[in-house]
């Protein structure tokens, strides 16, 4: 209610502003220019000002990449406080930042902190809500997305596990706290999959009857509803893989096999296949849950089942080692916007797509548009074609309409059309396509190949899934909170006084809409600092201290080399690393 | 007008009013007895550390492995702390509940504690610079400690299950005492912890 007396006040004091400056010489202004033409130019400025411009983040992990940490470190305290409505992206990046820089205690420090931040944020809070339905998006806390905790955790267990390395004497407890983080990984994935239902086998399918064929072709006509289908983060397979690595490494083999064998489940049965990773994911976890039953003992006959199984699997001896890498950056969000207009002829209100940016920007936008939004279902087109004219049909790939009908008239008995003479803004996030010029990534030892290096996750499709599915909410929320805004103006100057219909109404009624407009922008916050991709490759290695490079060749032909000496010891040493696309030639990785 | 200037006033009071509001909210800190537990969420906290610490001293010393070691030896007996491995899903200062057990059992003066393996070296590295540099009534002579009959060793576990903002999480820490001499487990200690946290999903 306060939020909302809040709001009331702005209009109110926006008015009283105009009185104020009705006295002033300024006003005659619109003496000499139409007001609508002038209010389309400040709207175009407002659209403008909601230019994509490069998020704090993106520059910091861009001054990573040109190792300065400390410029970095700096960029994300200046813009993102560490209370404020950003201190969940506040301890992420600084928390990547520290990953990066090796100071991995204080890394898990900050992760420990975004992980308190997420816990509290299960709590809805209804003023943020409702400030956030009165402002914008990005006036709310932001609290991140379903797959940050994975991730969290797998980066803690990555920081405990590298300071087992670096500390011998230390190196159990700093296992066990690895395996601390995967246990509460468990926990979340347990949760996951009782909610979403996992991975499961899927059924033989049958031979489609003539409704399922004719569905078939027409499919691509109602695009949204197949894109949508299967993209859902319901079970991390490369987490469980992560988690028997980590297991094994730890001598915990029981819990070794049981991670290998959720991730062999969930690779093989659809894991491999949304994320678009490498054939060889399932293989490898199969090879390491044979290989863990052989080294644990007592599962001969589920061996041998498994063996009979998969006929061509071969179970690896002796010493194996795991790199991980984490490679490129996510990619960014971005800001589509729209125009919002009540258009009397059709009895609808019609949202036009505003393409700003580079040529490329603009490109993403429009194919985003219309992956998600646009009027391309055949009954969108009926819709069209009812209610406007053959122009409105063609126009169906280029708005997005919701026809209103009968509802016209309460609409504008409450208002809404009134309120929005003059348009609105709507603005929702999109992500760029990802894209990473990697041509290969192996690793050597000296002049040995010893391996590739092949995609077990991506994080870049998994943001991107999780941005498609999120689009429809998004959108409505974002119609549904410019509604309210547009409304609330309105109510706002009906108290004031200033709806009548004269030079000064229009004005504050401009001046509203203007101010909606510049708070619409969408939240196109994220985890800047986050891979692209994972990759990670598995040898055996003789025990003892060894050096290897891993070379990643860039579509360019330009290649990154990267050098470590590692401790191989035990039945499984993980080691892991991070590479940047604009990374110097040859970096010493350790 | 008359009307928008007095809306302008009664505007201005309730935004000063609000702000003067927002900071009133400042940072608080008071002492607390350090027994009292502030449980803000599920987590191993100090309450149970020290209830372990505490279930663990009178359980042991209720076993009779100490009245039968002074039946055949003439001192009391010697424990070394090994490993108590943190197999839970919680961070779990392991050394916390082991030292307030260490401090209730070294009160009773039954047993006596070895110092662990670094620490062991420390000393001797100490023993050693007292053989250069200290005079020699006041030096502490090498090959003279102190050998541990028993070995104390132990594993944490946990489990949680959780739904609808609910959560029930299990703590369970054993530890055991093994004689070094012949491998005879002589106390075997249990400690359960059961803990209940609820969420609300909306709130102001």
């Amino acid at each position: 209610m306060l939020l909302f007396l809040f709001n009331l006040l702005g209009y109110k004091l926006l008015y009283s502003l105009f009185i104020f400056s009705a006295k002033d010489v300024s006003l005659k202004v619109f003496h000499f220019f139409p007001l609508k033409q002038l209010f389309v130019c400040c709207l175009a400025l407002i659209f403008l000002s909601g230019c994509n411009t490069i998020h704090a983040n993106k520059s910091a992990i861009l001054q990573i990449e040109q190792g300065q940490f400390t410029q970095a470190k700096q960029t994300i305290k200046q813009n993102y406080s560490s209370v404020g409505r950003d201190r969940l992206l506040h301890e992420l990046e600084l928390a990547t930042i520290l990953h990066l820089e090796k100071d991995y205690l204080q890394s898990n420090q900050h992760l420990e902190r975004a992980k308190t931040h997420i816990e509290s944020f299960y709590t809805i809070s209804v003023s943020e809500q409702a400030l956030a339905m009165l402002s914008g998006p990005s006036f709310a806390n932001y609290e991140g997305k379903n797959y940050y905790l994975p991730l969290i955790h797998y980066l803690k267990a990555l920081n405990f596990n590298s300071l087992a390395q670096l500390n011998p004497s230390m190196r159990e407890t700093y296992l066990d706290s690895s395996q601390v983080e995967m246990r509460q990984l468990d926990v979340y994935m347990e949760n996951l999959k009782s909610e979403t239902g996992g991975y499961k086998k899927s059924e033989q399918e049958d031979e489609g009857s003539l409704t399922d064929i004719i569905y078939d072709i027409l499919k691509p006509i109602a695009a949204p509803e197949t894109l949508l289908e299967n993209i859902e983060y319901k079970d991390d397979a490369f987490i469980h893989l992560f988690s028997g690595l980590l297991s094994e490494q730890n001598n915990d083999l029981d819990a070794a096999r049981l991670q290998y064998q959720r991730a062999a489940h969930a690779y093989e049965n659809g894991f491999t296949k949304q994320y678009g990773l490498a054939d060889t994911t399932e293989k490898l976890a199969l090879k390491n849950l044979a290989r863990t039953m052989k080294l644990a003992g007592g599962y001969r006959s589920e061996l041998q089942t498994l063996l009979n199984k998969h006929t061509s699997l071969e179970v690896p001896e002796g010493t194996q080692v795991t790199i991980i890498q984490n490679l490129g950056i996510a990619p960014e969000k971005k800001q589509l916007n729209f125009m919002l207009r009540a258009e009397a002829r059709s009895k609808a209100l019609v949202m036009y797509p505003i393409f700003i940016g580079s040529e490329q920007e603009k490109r993403e936008q429009r194919l985003w548009f219309q992956m998600l939004y646009a009027d391309t279902s055949l009954f969108d087109l009926m819709q069209n074609y009812i209610l406007g004219d053959v122009s409105d049909v063609l126009l169906g790939t280029m708005t997005k309409r919701i026809p209103l009908g009968s509802l016209w008239d309460e609409a504008e008995d409450i208002g809404l059309i009134d309120a929005l003479e003059y348009g609105g803004r709507i603005s929702v996030s999109y992500l760029a396509p990802p894209k990473l010029p990697i041509r290969k990534t192996e690793i050597w030892q000296g002049n040995k190949k010893l391996a590739d290096l092949e995609q077990f996750h991506s994080i870049s499709q998994l943001a991107l899934q999780k941005a498609l599915i999120d689009a429809q909410s998004e959108i409505r929320i974002a119609f549904t909170r410019e509604i309210v805004k547009a409304l609330t103006a309105r109510k706002a100057m009906q108290v004031a006084g200033a709806d009548q219909n004269n030079l000064l109404g229009s004005f504050v009624k401009i001046a509203s809409t203007a101010v909606n407009a510049i708070t619409a922008s969408a939240d196109t916050r994220q985890w800047q600092s986050l891979p692209a991709q994972i990759r990670l490759a598995q040898f055996s290695l003789e025990p003892g201290l060894q050096n290897l490079t891993i070379k990643t060749t860039l579509n360019s032909g330009r290649v990154i080399q990267q050098s470590a000496n590692i401790d191989v010891q035990g039945s499984m040493t993980v080691w892991h690393t991070r590479t940047f696309l604009n990374a110097a030639p040859t970096v010493n990785a350790l | 007008m008359q009307r928008t200037k007095k809306f302008l006033t009664y505007s201005g009071l309730l935004l000063s009013g609000t702000l003067l509001l927002s900071g009133c909210q400042s940072t608080k800190i008071e002492r607390v007895d350090s027994n009292q537990e502030i449980a803000l969420s599920d987590n191993w906290n100090a309450k149970d550390s020290q209830l372990v610490a505490e279930a663990m001293v009178n359980d042991m010393l209720t076993f009779p492995w100490v009245s039968d070691h002074l039946k055949y030896h003439s001192s009391k007996p010697a424990i070394i702390i090994q490993s108590v491995r943190n197999k839970s899903h919680q961070h779990i200062a392991v050394d916390t509940f082991l030292n307030d057990l260490k401090r209730a059992i070294l009160r009773t003066g039954q047993a006596d504690f070895v110092a662990n393996s670094s620490i062991r070296n420390e000393i001797r590295e100490e023993r050693k610079d007292q053989e250069l540099n200290a005079s020699i009534e006041t030096q502490n002579e090498m090959g003279q400690e102190l050998g541990a009959d028993y070995a104390l060793s132990g594993s944490i576990n946990s489990f949680v299950d959780e739904q609808d903002g609910q959560r029930v999480t299990f703590y369970q820490v054993d530890l055991r005492l093994i004689d070094m001499t012949s491998n005879r487990e002589v106390w075997n200690g249990q400690k359960k912890i059961q803990k209940h946290q609820k969420r609300s999903r909306f709130g102001f």
